[in-house]
């Protein structure tokens, strides 16, 4: 996941744009970037967590360590994308809900 | 639709496993039962074979469904596909019960106590990993169901 | 996967081996006749142990196997009882070459072998059951 820029003190003093939703800002990806890139990553890590659990109860060559890390790392993933996406649901009610 | 959620992670794999260890767990105890019976001959559960089954089940669960695998379905609506799928997966993990109902017989050379007790240990190991590999995919279901992260 | 525990068996199987010809031994002490009733005295076993390489561990290390089941060559003990049936012609009687103070150092050494290889089993399922915490 790329991080989320830092504003710099040197910057100018013009107010900086709004950020729109799905806008492109000035220099770093958006929040929906980031989102659909993180569930793009859950998924494959989701698939390898599934396939290291596969060869290593058929028999292959693998640390039951590494699996289990390989586990709960993709649950982890998981479960931060999903608090990312609540984040987002949460906002995307706070603005419909005002009242112009 | 309900019964796909569960085929679509490792939960077909790890039930497989779990019935082994547990029907592997019951023939282990019968012989350290009978360590001092008279002509008693030591039975087993094969892991090999089992590990066999196993991998071909989820090579077959693996391979992508083509058209023409499909044998003489001439229709392709929707609807036709994941059931033909459905229904080869779970004839693959029936391969798999299969392997545990052949019994292996020892002929009575290098068994002993220490090597039953070792085989129940390492088929503990196993199930154990997999009941709790088992209840974190749960957990995750779970999560995703209730869209609650914690 | 658990090929540390398969080693620590085969060490276990090794020393019980191992005890069990010590423990024949000490039995066969005094032996005169051997199995036909023949007067020749009771030969004592040693175990040789083998590394094998069969039963290894991914990072390199082997398990053992009992390499042979020698006799040993030592002449057997005379002492003169000529009232023995088994008595020579000049009154001597052949007795096993077995030494009971070392071959009791030899059960020790085994039995602690035992012990030890008992204590890396339990080592090993902690550190699987360890291992099971990532997940939980």
């Amino acid at each position: 996941m790329s991080s989320i820029n830092n504003i710099s003190i040197g910057q100018s003093l013009t107010p900086p744009k709004m950020p729109t939703f799905g806008g492109e800002q000035t220099g770093g990806a958006s929040f929906k970037d980031v989102l659909v890139d993180s569930i793009q990553q859950v998924n494959s890590m989701q698939l390898q967590a599934d396939q290291a659990v596969e060869t290593m109860f058929s028999g292959g060559e693998v640390n039951p360590a590494e699996v289990l890390t390989a586990v709960q790392k993709a649950d982890l993933a998981f479960r931060l994308t999903m608090q990312m996406r609540n984040k987002l649901m949460d906002v995307y009610q706070e603005i419909k809900d005002i009242r112009i | 639709m309900l019964s796909n959620i569960f085929q679509s992670s490792t939960l077909p794999v790890l039930e497989q496993v779990v019935n082994f260890t547990e029907a592997r767990h019951g023939v282990l105890a019968g012989n350290i039962a009978n360590l001092d019976t008279p002509g008693y001959k030591t039975r087993d559960l094969s892991p090999a074979l089992f590990q066999q089954r196993l991998k071909e089940a989820i090579e077959t669960k693996n391979e992508p469904v083509s058209p023409t695998s499909l044998g003489d379905v001439a229709d392709l609506s929707p609807g036709s596909m994941p059931v033909r799928q459905e229904t080869r997966q779970i004839a693959a993990f029936d391969k798999v019960k299969d392997s545990m109902k052949s019994i292996l017989r020892h002929d009575g050379d290098d068994v002993s106590m220490e090597t039953q007790v070792n085989e129940m240990m390492k088929n503990q190991q196993q199930h154990n990993l997999a009941i709790n590999i088992m209840s974190a995919q749960f957990r995750l279901l779970r999560a995703a169901i209730t869209e609650r992260v914690a | 996967m658990f090929s540390s525990l398969d080693v620590s068996t085969s060490g276990l199987v090794a020393q019980r081996t191992r005890l069990n010809a010590i423990s024949s031994n000490i039995a066969n002490m005094s032996t005169t006749r051997n199995e036909l009733g023949q007067p020749e005295p009771y030969q004592p076993r040693y175990v040789t142990f083998q590394t094998d390489n069969k039963l290894s561990t991914p990072g390199g290390g082997a398990g053992v196997k009992i390499g042979s089941v020698e006799h040993s060559n030592e002449p057997p003990k005379m002492k003169y009882e000529p009232g023995h049936p088994d008595a020579d012609a000049r009154g001597f009687v052949r007795y096993p070459a077995v030494d009971m103070t070392t071959e009791f150092v030899d059960a020790l050494e085994a039995t602690r072998a035992y012990e030890a290889n008992i204590g890396v089993i339990e080592v090993t399922k902690n550190m699987s059951d360890q291992a099971l915490r990532i997940i939980a």
